[in-house]
């Protein structure tokens, strides 16, 4: 058990290719970290540079108390799992586990007795005489699982463990990982492109996009309080509508119109974003999640601001009904809305025809169908703003 | 059961009563011969072609009077003269020297190939890209071209350390090992960029050296090409007459083609024992068809099935 600090760690290919950018992440003894981003973001680079298969360019990266850039894998006392399990095909399922201790020239009655607490833990025990081709995707999964903390290593470096596995089977292991690392309190770094993992696993989430770390922070905070609009598309699903609004005064208050409707910006929130005032004027990048939308004829608040549109799809989800609705509002157009289209590959699609759409979550009890006239009413305290250019959030 | 025949039903459907629907595999579109003999026509063609010249070698070696103009395909005559011949000359030395350099020059190419192909294959290093380019274009020119290089360099060694020169074995495996190395190494390279590097990457992290990778891990995995390099490896050395010819002239050195090539060379004796060579020839191919039949188990698919998901 260690802690893994990055301090401005470098990852430059020969061919000038600059995969990650001076990351530094202070990760905690025991602590659960999901480095998080598109694909190509450079997230299973960095994990590779902490596994020892990738060489750091520049900075320095410890565990515990040694600075191990230059060790080897197998003197960092880590263990990984891949994103194909790696499994040993011509070897049982012990054996396989058993592995790294055997190399490790261990006692045969200590190996053994290891290799049946892990199993153990992993409900392994039948299977261990089968070879990895007589097991299913799921009990691959745990082999590889088991090979990883039957060394009792100081950190886990899982690389997408679970993204070869059916929805079921991911649900059901996405606990059960966080189950054994909550029980064994190893630090664990874990890869993944799917941003559900990340909120629901770890205790905090590293956000990168193209080599750059974005965010971090715990799951929720970066729900919550996304720092630019990479983030916020990136967190949620479905991701954070955005529009662009302009910013206007009223009295005291601050006031923003888009989509037809003019807002009034709470005091709370205005106080909280002293650098929206002055944006006076001027556009800004309006942001509102899903849930923060709900059928007008339901909502309890009459005060609210309401959009009036047209119902263009309707998902019925049983606890929920997600609806989409076009905005009269033009769709924010940075760098980073570029960036979420390509992850999820939209970037083709032609904006007159994708419009600027929104995605609501009413409540089940809503009766909203295709086509019906709405009114939504919006909450005001979670609207969020970021600027068009910078695509940061505004804040202070 | 043959489901070429077209009124075999391979389905039953309809409840009970009713008369079953029959579903027919193979709707006879164009004749029994069009589907079937043909490809039996042809592979019987090409066995025919491939069997008949060792039928003949064995019905000589089987014939007492077999000179070259009397073999017939069918013996006259049957008895184990040849053989006996054989075993009383200088046919047994031969035998097992053959033996020995077939042996070891395939094992231990089997053994450097498989090294150069692990590097090749799983290392970046300087070098890489011209060595393997550099593999292919030597062992585009025969290797009988350097004969006369071979031969001058070998009469130097001969001198100076004369156990690995002119009339040795391990002369003559040194030189099959250079001759075969770059074959080898290509195919086993292509074999080795098959197996998932997540594997080497594995059992890194679990702590296993290069060296232990290397046997524990990708070697298990590489068998087929393993054997089936193993068994090119020895069929051409056990088989090589040129470079033996040239560099085993001693009749106790010579390896078996060497020293039957010597019975049939001379123009007077060569029609008079030709039947001793044909039970040599016979003799001779025993170990290749053991060899073949001992490591065909290891040339399977699927060894690598189970690692990563597929």
């Amino acid at each position: 058990m260690a802690e893994v600090v990055l301090d401005k760690v470098n990852k430059q290919y020969d061919n000038g290719f600059h995969a990650v950018k001076d990351l530094s992440i202070d990760i905690a003894d025991g602590e659960f970290i999901v480095l998080v981003g598109p694909s190509g973001c450079g997230k299973s680079t960095a994990l590779r540079m902490i596994a020892g298969l990738e060489d750091i360019s520049t900075g320095t990266l410890t565990i515990g108390d040694r600075v191990v850039n230059t060790l080897s894998s197998r003197e960092r006392d880590i263990a990984m799992v891949f994103q194909s399990y790696a499994l040993y095909p011509h070897m049982s399922v012990a054996d396989n586990i058993a592995y790294g201790l055997k190399i490790r020239r261990m006692d045969k009655a200590a190996i053994q007795e290891r290799v049946k607490r892990a199993a153990d833990m992993l409900e392994l025990g039948p299977l261990l005489d089968r070879k990895p081709k007589q097991l299913s995707g799921g009990q691959r999964q745990r082999v590889a699982m088991g090979r990883a903390i039957v060394r009792e290593p100081q950190v886990f470096l899982m690389d997408e463990p679970l993204s070869n596995l059916d929805a079921k089977l991911r649900v059901q292991m996405r606990a059960e990982i966080a189950q054994v690392q909550r029980d064994l309190n190893v630090t664990t770094i874990y890869v993944t492109h799917d941003q559900t993992e990340a909120m629901t696993m770890g205790d905090r989430v590293a956000l990168m996009k193209a080599g750059v770390l974005q965010q971090l922070g715990a799951p929720q905070h970066l729900y919550d309080h996304p720092d630019n609009i990479f983030v916020a598309g990136f967190i949620g699903s479905p991701p954070m509508n955005m529009a662009v609004g302009r910013v206007g005064r009223s009295g005291s208050g601050v006031t923003v119109g888009f989509g037809g409707a003019t807002v009034q910006v709470p005091e709370s929130v205005a106080s909280e974003r002293p650098a929206l005032a002055s944006y006076d004027g001027r556009d800004v990048a309006v942001g509102v999640r899903s849930e923060d939308m709900e059928d007008a004829s339901l909502s309890r608040d009459p005060g609210r601001p309401r959009l009036t549109t047209t119902v263009s799809l309707t998902e019925a989800l049983g606890s929920e009904i997600v609806v989409h609705f076009p905005v009269e509002a033009a769709r924010v157009v940075t760098e980073d809305t570029r960036a979420l289209e390509e992850d999820a590959g939209t970037e083709d699609v032609p904006a007159t025809h994708a419009g600027n759409t929104w995605v609501a979550s009413f409540s089940p009890r809503s009766r909203v169908r295709p086509g019906d006239t709405v009114e939504i009413a919006i909450d005001p305290e979670r609207l969020h703003f970021f600027d068009t250019e910078t695509g940061l959030a505004i804040r202070d | 059961m043959t489901t070429t025949t077209s009124d075999v039903p391979v389905a039953t459907r309809g409840a009970e009563g009713d008369p079953p629907e029959v579903a027919r595999l193979g709707s006879a579109k164009g004749g029994w011969f069009r589907r079937t003999g043909l490809s039996h026509l042809v592979g019987i063609l090409a066995l025919a072609f491939s069997i008949f010249p060792i039928l003949f070698v064995v019905s000589a070696s089987f014939n007492p009077t077999g000179t070259l103009s009397s073999s017939t395909l069918i013996p006259r005559e049957f008895s184990l003269a040849n053989y006996q011949d054989l075993f009383s000359g200088s046919f047994p030395r031969w035998f097992v020297n053959s033996l020995i350099i077939a042996s070891i020059s395939a094992a231990v190419s089997m053994l450097i190939s498989a090294c150069a192909a692990f590097a090749f294959s799983r290392f970046r290093f300087m070098g890489r890209r011209p060595g393997l380019i550099g593999l292919l274009l030597v062992q585009m020119f025969p290797q009988f071209l350097a004969i006369v290089a071979l031969y001058l360099m070998f009469a130097n060694i001969t001198e100076l350390w004369p156990s690995i020169g002119f009339n040795t074995a391990a002369g003559l495996i040194i030189l099959y090992l250079g001759g075969a190395l770059g074959v080898n190494t290509w195919l086993m390279k292509g074999f080795f960029d098959t197996i998932p590097k997540d594997l080497d990457e594995s059992a890194k992290i679990d702590g296993a050296t290069h060296f232990q990778v290397f046997f524990g891990i990708i070697l298990p995995l590489v068998a087929p090409i393993l054997a089936i390099t193993g068994l090119l490896g020895f069929i051409g050395a056990i088989n090589e007459f040129l470079i033996a010819s040239v560099f085993l002239r001693q009749d106790d050195s010579k390896t078996a083609a060497v020293g039957l090539y010597g019975l049939i060379a001379d123009p007077l004796t060569k029609n008079a024992q030709f039947g001793e060579f044909a039970a040599g020839a016979v003799v001779l191919a025993i170990p290749t068809v053991a060899l073949f039949m001992y490591l065909q188990r290891y040339i399977v698919g699927g060894l690598t099935a189970g690692a990563v998901k597929g």
